[in-house]
């Protein structure tokens, strides 16, 4: 799959946004860790918002048609973007009652104020999967089809987002042993479930050349794709990193997404200053980012099964 | 069902018939005009051509008109400016039509065959030719040479009608059918419609080619052969029905030569002559009366076989033996033939034996009473359910017309001619074989050519050459080079004229030719030599003018360009003069209407002929008191009579339309041709539908229609004395005119026989095979076909870079991979290309897309266009002469030595990889620019003919529709 | 009804005759105009709704060429229409043809992606999906004469590869020939139930040749013996 740009950014930055905002109303509202201030609680706030919101408008960015965007709310029975759309807007009001309390009443917020934080987060939660799922429902893409896809947006989401939630709480001067290794754990569990995936994904399976054109007792070989140049088809699906390429990438997101984030946060957990948290996270999510080009450009639709692949 | 809303405003649109010229194939349109603009073309499905279906190039019209490279006024080539640098002035029609008149005047004053005028893809020779026999010049040809030639010739000397346009499969009754060398043309529609039905019939199709794409993908048993070993493949077939004895005998001895007595005296004149009565009778041998009669009569019981001694004393075989004499020898046997052919032996005794058993133990017997030339009456009609097609991978070899002649050898053994389930003429064929027309040998002054120019020699007396021997024409037909040259040599006109060889001319008019592209052999010498000049500085070619609708590569080499309108703007006729549209139980003829204004200051070429032969008073154009004779191309079509009662169009004649294929001239045919849907369609009664050869009723009516000149039978010439007459002449021994050269001795002995012969392509025998391993070839896409269509935003989306196919296994043994660039080089030079490889390519084989590579700038494409960056042209690599030897054999034509076919089939090429940096096609030239008038070409196209109207899905339906798999099942 | 096409693999020559006349209708019809984008430059590409592949089955000499055109298969299971979070792309429950409603369309590609069969194109200057219709805007138009209600590629084919109508109705033609020449589907373990259906290349009949095989071989034409046939 074309991997675009504005998904990427989307997913990664929102992704994170979701993840702080859990994070916050997890440590929020349990209490765990030392107290937070107001200015604190509002700063992760916003940096949840801002990232979601961010996120949100990059999203979009690959609409050809962006006068109708306000429609995608219409098939929220059986789409999971619309779906998407619909719980990321529902979203809004819970975290501004939630905010507003924190506003009004300073951390220590009333009942309405932590009922509107824990629905606003359950309901981070479900965008995140919808969003896997958005990928996950596919059966044209099999390295997408699978359930490890919302779990992986679930948790690359909470795994970025505790990281920043780490960064910011460490440049409030609040950064404790829990909060980096709550994001160290995340990072980690993070990236067992990639590893998963990749390993998934790499045993081929589904349909082929043969099944695509019916023949299937011979070997089967494009002659001709009965046009000149580039289609919407093979622009939108024909994608093909080369090898090199892809193990570079995969490379970097351990390296980048989970490794040096870990790493930084370790030494955050050994004493060193808030600036390192921030590198954690800028690396978490360059590396997320990798994740993100790869999980598309290594997602082969069967249509390409067309256009001569033997197998996706 | 939800309503819908009115999608079409049917009351804005109207509805018209014409006839589709995206290609030569012909078929009925139905055109759904709106405001001007097109809406829909569709096929005609009361049209007896393609029947309501329509190919990708038809569907594609609208884009032709859509083309910004049609061309918009007259144009000359700027004063002071070089020829081919296309840098054009608009000028006025009168002009235009006053230079062009006054030139030809002078000449046709003076030396008339100092105009040569050739046509391309046109489809109106009966004009073209009348122009020219009118005008009073032999140099005129359309473009059969490199074309078919070979086809119609092997086809009109033996039976007397041929494949495509002059016969057809019955496709309703054929259970077998064997398709030679056709790619993925010739015809279009109609091969597709009959593959269709043979195969819904449950018949076999066999398709012999060394690419299995078009319709060879759908082969039932795909032969894959080597290029130009079709003849020695048909005759190994030949062979084992000898071997099996199956032939069908009584056809045999009623309708061909088989019985005819043949001359054995080698060594002496009239040596294989056929032994004749006194009267020119061909003599046979009779078994009751043991003596030898009159052959061409009835009731008697010839000898198929046996040695005899004729009165005179001579020796004589009947042709049977001849042929049987030959045909068994061991060098046709499957197993002899296997490695040139590279078909296993099993499989062509197979294919032969299948063929065999369908025609004769799968026989079709029709109860249709006919009678028969004689007058006899017959209670049925047998037919031999095996039928066949062949074109292009024949014709274009140097020994095409002999393999031609050598498939119709099979159907004649297999009594397949004429008859159900075979191989159908189509009126006006057959002819008598050949037909009785002479080419035109004199020009004189002012006066208009004895007969055509072009014409069916049966002796060396009918060639056009001087008493020397040296040719006539300037493309040198009908002479020695190749005496039965019926097309012409198109492909040899710019070369000669520049060589002044024969002689120098004053003007070169190309209709509808793409003379310095595609359609000529060694396209970037001929390019140069249109520039050519004389130490005097003066073209060699002195004035070049060129009628065409689209800037095409050949427009800007002009010195002053005629524009032509699009098909769908014009008056035309695709006359029974010419190559009808007939069917074989029809005879059919159809006509062109403008179906759209022209926006463009252009003429159709045929009103333009009309008004320079008025212009220059034909006699067949003027009356007796000066005045012109015809208003306008409608009037000349309605008032020309070739012969009482006979003119272009054949239907709704007389003064009441009642008429048909005879009759005066009626003043509302055009009216009653519009009303039909645009073609006339004569049906032949069942009786007259078969042995038409040899059939009364038939016969008879083509002589009141004017397609034949006499009832007599024709008889099938398996034995072509023609032929032997020229083999004679090489000998020296004809009794007439005779070769002087040793060159062209050689070629009559060699080359001319009297039953098919297989030789060797013969640019294959002046090169070194082993430097040059791989066979080249041409073919069309179905969707480019004959539509010079590269200009067509449609059809190039589907292809606009062609590609050296190469069998994938035999470029892997050699490290050629996939999409790379190599240079082909063969003996005329290289050219650089990119390679696809693909499994259906016989393996010593290459072959690209014909046409799909262009000049830089022309038909309107940018200059990045695929097919100017990475298209290419095979045709740098053909010479239009032989490969050079340093012998007198140099100078003569790369032709099938009797046709004078261009042989672009015959190339032998080496590959080799290019270089790291070596990207693109090679060569390149100089961009054509555009012509006064063109618009920029878009950068994107939105057609429509109307704005749309949508279909709106309800919103409470956008709402409460849960999931299809509740919803549905 | 469940309207759809039949294709006929053994007789599609791949001549691309559906897939212009689709262009040609389709282009001046309901989701016209279809663009194209630098249709005189390099690499001219636009929108279409049906398009020919051309491929080879076996490796040579036992190869064979099979032409397969593909256009929208108007699925049972049209995950294509359930993606989509506008409700632009839906099933008609009258007769099963699957549309784009091109004023609700945002563009997403969503659709496009859901779809195995490559029948989806965006046109982009518009800014929205366009598919097959089933020339919707040809089959139930009364103005036009009754054989003429047909997809514009059916009514083109000169092969007669192409075959449309009700999937339902167990007498129609196309019911008939998939039941007949055992029809087939692409990628049917995907579960997407595409209507339009492939009909196989048919396998020939043996032709006998021993009924013309001579038991001895002529090896000179004196082993022919004449026979008396009037001429």
């Amino acid at each position: 799959m074309h991997p675009a740009l504005s998904v990427i950014l989307f997913t990664v930055t929102s992704g994170a946004g979701y993840g702080l905002f859990v994070l916050l109303v997890i440590f929020h509202l349990a209490g765990v860790g030392p107290a937070m201030s107001q200015g604190e609680v509002i700063a992760h706030g916003v940096g949840a918002l801002g990232l979601i919101t961010v996120g949100l408008l990059f999203s979009t960015g690959h609409l050809a048609n962006k006068k109708n965007a306000w429609r995608s709310f219409m098939r929220f029975k059986t789409s999971w973007l619309s779906r998407e759309a619909v719980f990321a807007v529902l979203f809004y009001p819970f975290a501004a009652i939630y905010g507003l309390s924190v506003l009004l009443q300073g951390p220590e917020i009333g009942l309405l104020g932590m009922i509107a934080a824990l629905i606003a987060a359950i309901l981070a939660v479900i965008v995140l999967f919808s969003t896997g799922m958005i990928y996950g429902c596919l059966k044209t893409i099999r390295q997408w089809n699978t359930a490890l896809t919302p779990a992986n947006y679930i948790m690359l989401g909470i795994a970025t987002g505790s990281a920043a939630y780490a960064a910011i709480a460490s440049a409030f001067g609040n950064a404790t042993a829990m909060h980096a290794g709550v994001a160290i754990v995340m990072l980690l569990i993070a990236a067992v479930l990639k590893g998963i995936y990749y390993f998934w994904i790499s045993k081929v399976t589904g349909p082929t050349i043969n099944t695509a054109t019916t023949f299937n007792r011979a070997t089967v070989r494009l002659l001709d794709t009965g046009h000149t140049a580039g289609t919407f088809l093979t622009d939108e699906f024909g994608y093909d990193p080369s090898k090199k390429t892809t193990s570079m990438m995969k490379a970097g997101v351990f390296l980048l997404g989970f490794i040096i984030p870990a790493l930084l946060l370790a030494a955050v957990l050994a004493g060193a200053t808030a600036v390192t948290a921030w590198l954690a996270v800028a690396s978490a999510l360059i590396g997320v980012g990798m994740e993100r080009w790869l999980f598309f450009a290594e997602a082969k639709h069967v249509v390409r099964l067309y256009h001569g692949d033997q197998h996706t | 069902m939800s309503a819908l809303p009115e999608f079409e405003n049917h009351g804005k649109q109207e509805i018209k018939y014409s006839t589709c010229y995206m290609c030569a194939c012909r078929c009925g349109i139905k055109v759904t005009v709106e405001d001007n603009k097109v809406r829909y073309i569709q096929g005609n499905r009361h049209h007896p051509i393609n029947k309501g279906v329509l190919c990708a190039k038809g569907n594609a019209g609208i884009m032709k008109q859509q083309s910004p490279a049609r061309l918009h006024q007259p144009m000359r080539r700027k004063p002071g400016t070089e020829r081919g640098a296309g840098e054009f002035e608009p000028i006025s029609w009168d002009e235009a039509l006053d230079t062009l008149s006054e030139r030809l005047q002078k000449i046709r004053e003076t030396d008339p065959r100092k105009l040569a005028f050739f046509t391309g893809r046109d489809q109106m020779q009966a004009l073209t030719g009348l122009w020219a026999t009118q005008f009073g010049t032999y140099n005129w040809a359309a473009h059969g040479g490199f074309c078919s030639v070979n086809m119609a010739a092997g086809g009109l000397y033996t039976t007397g009608f041929a494949f495509w346009e002059f016969g057809d499969p019955d496709w309703d009754r054929t259970k077998y059918h064997v398709l030679w060398g056709v790619a993925e043309d010739h015809a279009s529609n109609p091969i597709k419609i009959g593959l269709e039905k043979l195969k819904r019939n449950g018949g076999k199709f066999v398709a012999i080619n060394p690419v299995r794409t078009g319709y060879q993908a759908i082969a039932d048993e795909w032969v894959g052969l080597k290029p130009g070993t079709d003849g020695l493949f048909a005759l190994s077939m030949l062979h084992v029905l000898l071997k099996n004895s199956q032939f069908d005998w009584d056809f045999l001895v009623r309708y061909t030569n088989a019985t005819q007595l043949v001359v054995q005296t080698p060594g002496q004149q009239g040596d294989g002559l056929i032994l004749r009565d006194d009267n020119g009778n061909p003599l046979v041998w009779e078994l009751e009366k043991e003596d030898f009669v009159d052959g061409s009569q009835v009731d008697i019981k010839p000898a198929l076989f046996g040695e005899y001694t004729a009165p005179d004393g001579r020796p004589v075989k009947t042709v049977m033996t001849l042929l049987a004499e030959r045909y068994l020898s061991d060098e046709y046997s499957p197993e002899n033939t296997a490695e040139i052919t590279g078909v296993p032996a099993e499989q062509t005794e197979r294919l032969a034996l299948e063929m065999a058993h369908v025609a004769f133990k799968e026989s079709i017997e029709l109860d249709i009473e006919w009678t028969d030339s004689w007058g006899r009456k017959h209670d049925k009609v047998i037919g031999r359910p095996v039928s066949m097609h062949a074109m292009r991978g024949i014709s274009a070899h140097s020994n095409g017309f002999q393999t031609c002649r050598a498939i119709h050898f099979l159907q004649i053994m297999l009594g397949s001619v004429d008859c159900p389930g075979g191989h159908l003429s189509k009126p006006p064929y057959p002819k008598h074989v050949p037909p009785g027309i002479k080419p035109a040998k004199e020009c004189a002054p002012n006066t208009p050519l004895k007969s055509p120019p072009l014409g069916f020699p049966t002796a060396p007396e009918d060639l056009v050459i001087d008493g020397d021997g040296n040719p006539l024409r300037i493309d040198k037909a009908f002479s020695w080079d190749a005496p039965i040259s019926n097309h012409g040599l198109m492909h040899m006109v710019v070369t000669n004229a520049v060589n002044g060889d024969p002689y120098p001319i004053d003007t070169l008019i190309f209709f509808m030719a793409n003379m310095s592209w595609n359609s000529t052999m060694n396209t970037a010498e001929v390019m140069d030599m249109l520039r050519a000049k004389d130490d005097n500085g003066e073209y060699k070619i002195p004035y070049l003018v060129v009628s065409d609708a689209f800037n095409s590569e050949m427009v800007s080499f002009a010195d002053l360009v005629l524009p032509d309108t699009t098909y769908l703007e014009r008056y035309d006729t695709i006359s029974m003069l010419d190559r009808p549209i007939s069917e074989p139980a029809a005879a059919a003829d159809s006509i062109r209407h403008p179906i759209l204004e022209p926006d463009r200051d252009v003429r159709p070429w045929q009103e333009v002929m009309v008004e320079l032969a008025s212009r220059l008073k034909f006699p067949a154009f003027t009356r007796d008191d000066g005045s012109r004779k015809f208003e306008d191309y409608k009037d000349f079509i309605i008032n020309y009579e070739k012969e009482p009662g006979i003119g272009f169009l054949s239907g709704y004649r007389g003064k009441d339309g009642q008429s048909h294929l005879r009759g005066e001239p009626n003043p509302k045919q055009w009216e009653a041709y519009i009303e039909n849907q645009g073609f006339f369609m004569y049906h032949l009664a069942p009786n007259q539908q078969f042995y038409r050869y040899a059939n009364q009723d038939y016969l008879e009516l083509a002589k009141h229609a004017g397609w034949v000149g006499k009832t007599d039978p024709i008889t099938i010439e398996l034995y072509s004395e023609t032929q032997q007459r020229f083999k004679l002449a090489g000998q020296g021994l004809y009794d007439g005119p005779q070769p002087t050269k040793q060159e062209h001795k050689d070629r009559l002995t060699q080359f001319f026989d009297p039953l098919p012969i297989w030789h060797k392509p013969l640019e294959q025998t002046r090169i070194d095979e082993d430097e040059y391993p791989f066979y080249a070839i041409n073919q069309r896409p179905m969707f480019m076909y004959h539509s010079w269509d590269s200009q067509n935003a449609w059809l190039r989306q589907i292809c606009a870079q062609n590609y050296l196919y190469m069998n994938r296994q035999k470029a892997e043994s050699m490290g050629i991979e996939d999409l790379s660039w190599v240079w082909l080089e063969s003996h005329n030079g290289k050219i650089r290309v990119q390679v696809k490889l693909i499994e259906g390519c016989e393996p010593n084989t290459v072959w690209t897309w014909n046409a799909i590579g262009k000049q830089k700038g022309a038909w309107g494409l940018k200059d990045d266009a695929n097919e100017s960056q990475k298209g290419f042209l095979m045709n740098h690599l053909i010479s239009e002469l032989l490969p050079k030897k340093g012998d007198p054999v140099d100078s003569i034509t790369n032709s099938d030595p009797v046709t004078g076919q261009a042989a672009w089939y015959d190339l032998k090429v080496k590959i080799t990889p290019a270089g790291p940096e070596e990207e693109g096609s090679w060569p390149q030239f100089d961009k054509v620019t555009a012509t006064p008038g063109m618009s920029e070409s878009p950068d994107q196209l939105r057609y429509h003919a109307h704005k749309p109207v949508h279909l709106n899905r309800d919103i409470r339906d956008v709402l409460t529709r849960g999931s299809l798999d509740k919803d549905k099942n | 009804m469940r309207l759809g096409l039949v294709i006929d693999m053994d007789t599609c020559v791949g001549c691309h005759a559906c897939a212009v006349a689709c262009k040609q209708w389709n282009t001046s019809g309901t989701t016209g105009p279809l663009t194209d984008y630098q249709p005189y430059g390099e690499d001219p590409s636009g929108v279409w709704f049906n398009r020919i592949r051309h491929y080879e089955v076996g490796d040579y000499p036992n190869n064979k060429t099979v032409n397969i055109p593909m256009s929208c298969m108007h699925c049972d299971h049209a995950d294509c229409v359930t993606v989509c979070p506008t409700g632009a792309s839906y099933k008609r429950p009258e007769d099963g043809i699957v549309l784009v409603d091109q004023d609700k369309c945002m563009g997403c590609n969503y659709c496009a992606w859901a779809c195995p069969y490559g029948a989806r194109e965006l046109d982009r200057e518009d800014g929205v999906m366009k598919k097959c219709t089933l020339c919707v805007d040809r089959i139930y138009d009364d103005a036009l004469p009754p054989e003429e209600r047909q997809p514009a590629c059916v009514i083109t084919c000169p092969a007669h590869a192409r075959f449309f109508g009700d999937f339902d109705d167990e007498e129609s033609e196309v019911s008939r020939l998939v039941r007949e020449r055992g029809g087939v589907k692409q990628m049917p373990e995907l579960g997407y139930k595409p209507v339009n259906t492939y009909l196989p290349p048919r396998v020939t009949r043996p032709i006998p040749t021993d009924d013309v095989r001579a038991n001895t071989l002529v090896s000179s034409v004196k082993d022919w013996v004449n026979k008396m046939v009037a001429r």
